[in-house]
């Protein structure tokens, strides 16, 4: 039996307790297709230990994404609040907030409260409609507060405007936790009539909190950007380790499919500086291995860089901080003017080709402003044109694409890979909705790294669970696990949210649902190399 | 009163004029930001060496504007069941604009005399298209919990002001002039020709009522969505993917920017440095956790 669920109001943010606002349990989430379907029915996350409870912020849903410590006093609590307020007055200048003052003035403004967005948001769907994950919750709280605090109308205009929001630690903390309930995919900015972006504010409410209290997650902040500043990578991979994995890559290829391939590392003048996301060196290291393959095999001037900076594409400033992205945004092209390339073309990672090819474009200047572009068009270019050898033969069985919102609704490259996937995959699908339309992975916007305490759970079972959804839908005629299948994922971090939902739920054991990249697909079907390029070993 | 109204009237107008352009002036003055475009498709970046590329031309993106806010093109595909009212409210809208604009010409020219009923069906279809989408947005508002909950109170209030202004002009074309266009072209003549001063200081009650409640929505209407859907959501949103050339007028405005202090006070940040050195100078600071 369930039992009637309390509505939640936008004034419930300001709660003056520690119970969380809502606890998703097994029977509000979105139901699956089969095979999932006839599983037991579980919680989406555990409840957070009673230490746990006491030392850290999570009453907003019972998880805790920040580790966010508990004031220990009012007067801590007090000035909390007063630093988040300077906060968001400095959110709303024109001078402090330049980068981002626009679009974040028309979001606020410009919401009609139609709610059309709201279908659109694969957390707020797949958690059973939980009203604090409605993309327009935290907008409008944030709305009702600067109508309350900042612009402070009057108490009849502020009554009339919605003012029954109290500014207090609770609400503070608990939107602290709601910035990092929205995977910023902006699925429901592309959805609004009038191009409000909760998104974009989401991303905003990160910052203040980043930037003004020195509040973020640690795995984007301190193992983040502060680590990948210090050393090069937000991986910790340095210079000489990552030339040890060059080297390991160039007996990998020899060894495996017997071709020796000089990679070329820091060569000065190449055409190409290809940079990709440590995380691949770390865990899908036949990722770089398919591009050398190809690159050498279609006879191109490239190279990798072993400068610190020079191995990394991430810049996870993109998702929380201004000033961290500038820091490393800069670096990354430093890398790339020093070497004196003709462009960079960034690997397969989302957010870094948004981050550095897009948002990037109005801080460089001058020498800075150096050609950066998407290696999709690239490799379309090269297959398109026959400048490989290929078999789509050898990609014989059920393949579909996943669309990294960095790539789709987020940059506009919608055509190349799939102008790719038709001619290399006789056996290519969609999955529905697709393309610009199409639903995250579930680890956008750092999710897919960030692990503090009960989160990755909540990830896996509610962030994600729409793509898996989507997954289990388009393979839906040949779950039989005699028939390999394979979820193509051209995103470093989409990947691993991607690995981490089909290992949970077993499908790659029982029903041979595989991932991995685009140019793992490409190798794959080249004719020249002696054994398939897919291994099929789940890792 | 009538001087009051014939003050709030012509001044409504200007006051229209005036925010119009300062909101104009706002929005161009506005500091250039980071990109930060949505995409409903293909874009530059699908294309090898995109920077050297051309963009969609100007007329291309003023025509998907004009479909866009002629048919609400977005929420029929979005959310046809909140299309259905807004239509209707937004083509009576749309009517009655022109309407008014014939009405203004049509007085000025012409004899009145000779007006055909056509101007008076005209009116009162708009009116009535107006009235009834305006109304269902209205009840549709209220009755619908998801839209209640996050709908403030100003709003419907804006709303009922909507509804009496158009119930307004009904009672003023229909019972005080009796719908007869001649007598409502001759009292529009003598409003845009300043002829016949004396009527106008001492006006009957129903024209000189819809002349305040219009006079308001002239205040209003340059802070309305229709105002920022412009300049902001097509100017910056949807049509921003303008690169930052060498030498270019972006890379000016930006270097501006640069050279302004950064005001953040996180520990990563070096408060009060200029924003070129905050961006290129590294400190090696973690910053979690409160400060």
């Amino acid at each position: 039996m369930t039992t009637e669920k309390k509505k939640i109001r936008l004034k419930d943010i300001s709660n003056r307790t520690d119970e969380p606002l809502i606890t998703v349990t097994a029977d509000d989430l979105m139901p699956f297709p089969p095979p999932l379907d006839q599983r037991g029915k579980k919680a989406p996350y555990s409840p957070l230990s009673e230490d746990q409870k006491k030392s850290y912020e999570c009453s907003l849903d019972g998880v805790s994404a920040l580790a966010l410590p508990k004031p220990k006093s009012k007067q801590e609590e007090e000035k909390l609040v007063e630093c988040f307020l300077g906060g968001l007055r400095k959110l709303l200048s024109q001078n402090d907030n330049w980068l981002f003052w626009q679009p974040l003035i028309q979001s606020l403004e410009s919401c009609v409260r139609c709610q059309t967005c709201s279908d659109a948001c694969p957390v707020y769907v797949s958690s059973g409609n939980q009203e604090i994950y409605r993309p327009t919750y935290k907008s409008e709280i944030l709305r009702r507060i600067i109508n309350k605090y900042i612009k402070k109308r009057g108490k009849i205009l502020s009554k009339l405007t919605g003012g029954d929001i109290e500014l207090n630690w609770p609400t503070v903390a608990r939107l602290a936790e709601l910035a990092y309930r929205c995977s910023l995919c902006r699925r429901c900015a592309q959805r609004c009539p009038l191009g409000s972006d909760n998104g974009l504010i989401g991303r905003e409410l990160r910052k203040l909190f980043s930037q003004e209290m020195g509040i973020a997650p640690k795995e984007l902040h301190d193992s983040g950007t502060v680590q990948q500043l210090r050393v090069g990578a937000s991986t910790g991979i340095s210079s000489a380790a990552f030339q040890g994995m060059v080297e390991f890559m160039e007996d990998e290829i020899e060894e495996k499919w017997g071709k020796r391939i000089k990679i070329p590392v820091d060569k000065e003048g190449a055409d190409i500086l290809i940079i990709h996301n440590s995380g691949e060196f770390m865990s899908w290291i036949e990722n770089p291995v398919a591009f050398a393959i190809i690159f050498e095999a279609a006879g191109l001037s490239w190279t990798l860089s072993s400068e610190i900076y020079g191995y990394e594409a991430t810049n996870y400033g993109t998702w929380y901080d201004d000033v961290q992205f500038a820091r490393i945004a800069l670096k990354q092209v430093e890398v790339a003017r020093k070497l004196k390339v003709k462009k960079m073309v960034m690997g397969e990672c989302g957010h870094a080709h948004k981050g550095l090819i897009v948002i990037a474009d109005r801080i460089l200047m001058d020498e800075m402003n150096f050609p950066r572009e998407s290696f999709l068009p690239l490799l379309e270019d090269l297959i398109l044109h026959d400048r490989l050898k290929l078999d789509p033969r050898k990609n014989n069985f059920p393949a579909t694409l996943h669309d990294p919102c960095n790539f789709v609704r987020l940059m506009g490259i919608v055509e190349p890979q799939r102008r790719i996937l038709k001619k290399i995959c006789p056996q290519f699908r969609e999955m529905e909705p697709h393309g610009v339309d199409n639903y995250c992975c579930g680890g956008g916007s750092g999710f897919a790294i960030m692990n503090s305490m009960n989160f990755k759970e909540w990830r896996e079972n509610i962030s994600s669970r729409m793509k898996l959804k989507q997954i289990l839908e388009t393979f839906s005629d040949v779950l039989d696990p005699g028939m390999r299948k394979y979820v193509c994922a051209p995103c470093s971090n989409c990947k691993g949210a991607i690995r981490d939902i089909l290992a949970s739920n077993d499908l790659w054991e029982r029903h041979s649902i595989y991932y991995g990249g685009l140019v793992e697909l490409v190798a794959n079907a080249m004719v020249d190399l002696k054994k398939p390029f897919i291994e099929w070993e789940w890792h | 009163m009538g001087a009051m109204i014939l003050f709030i009237f012509y001044g409504s107008i200007l006051f229209f004029i005036l925010a119009t352009a300062l909101r104009v002036r706002k929005c161009i003055r506005a500091p250039i930001h980071l990109h930060w475009e949505l995409y409903k498709g293909s874009s530059i970046y699908e294309l090898t060496e995109w920077w050297a590329k051309t963009h969609g031309t100007f007329v291309e993106k003023l025509w998907s504007m004009v479909l866009d806010l002629l048919f609400l093109r977005e929420f029929y595909h979005r959310n046809r069941r909140f299309w259905y009212p807004l239509y209707v409210f937004h083509t009576g809208l749309y009517l009655l604009i022109l309407w008014h604009a014939w009405l203004f010409i049509r007085a000025g020219v012409g004899g009145i005399e000779t007006v055909s009923i056509f101007g008076w069906v005209w009116g009162t279809f708009s009116t009535l298209l107006t009235f009834l989408g305006g109304l269902s947005i209205v009840i549709m508002r209220m009755t619908d919990e998801e839209l209640k909950a996050y709908y403030p109170p100003i709003h419907y209030l804006k709303w009922i002001f909507l509804l009496l202004t158009l119930v307004g002009g009904i009672i003023a074309v229909d019972i005080h002039f009796h719908s007869s266009m001649p007598a409502l072209l001759k009292y529009v003549r003598e409003q845009v020709t300043f002829q016949n001063f004396e009527h106008k200081l001492h006006p009957a009650l129903a024209p000189a009522l819809h002349v305040l409640f219009a006079s308001v929505w002239l205040v209003y209407l340059p802070f309305s969505h229709v105002f920022q859907l412009f300049f902001r959501y097509y100017h910056y949103l949807r049509w921003d993917d303008v690169p930052n050339a060498r030498g270019g007028e972006i890379g000016r405005r930006i270097k501006d920017y640069l050279e302004r202090p950064a005001t953040w006070s996180a520990p990563h940040i070096q408060s009060g440095k200029r924003w070129r050195e905050v961006a290129s100078e590294l400190q090696q600071t973690p910053a979690t956790g409160p400060k």
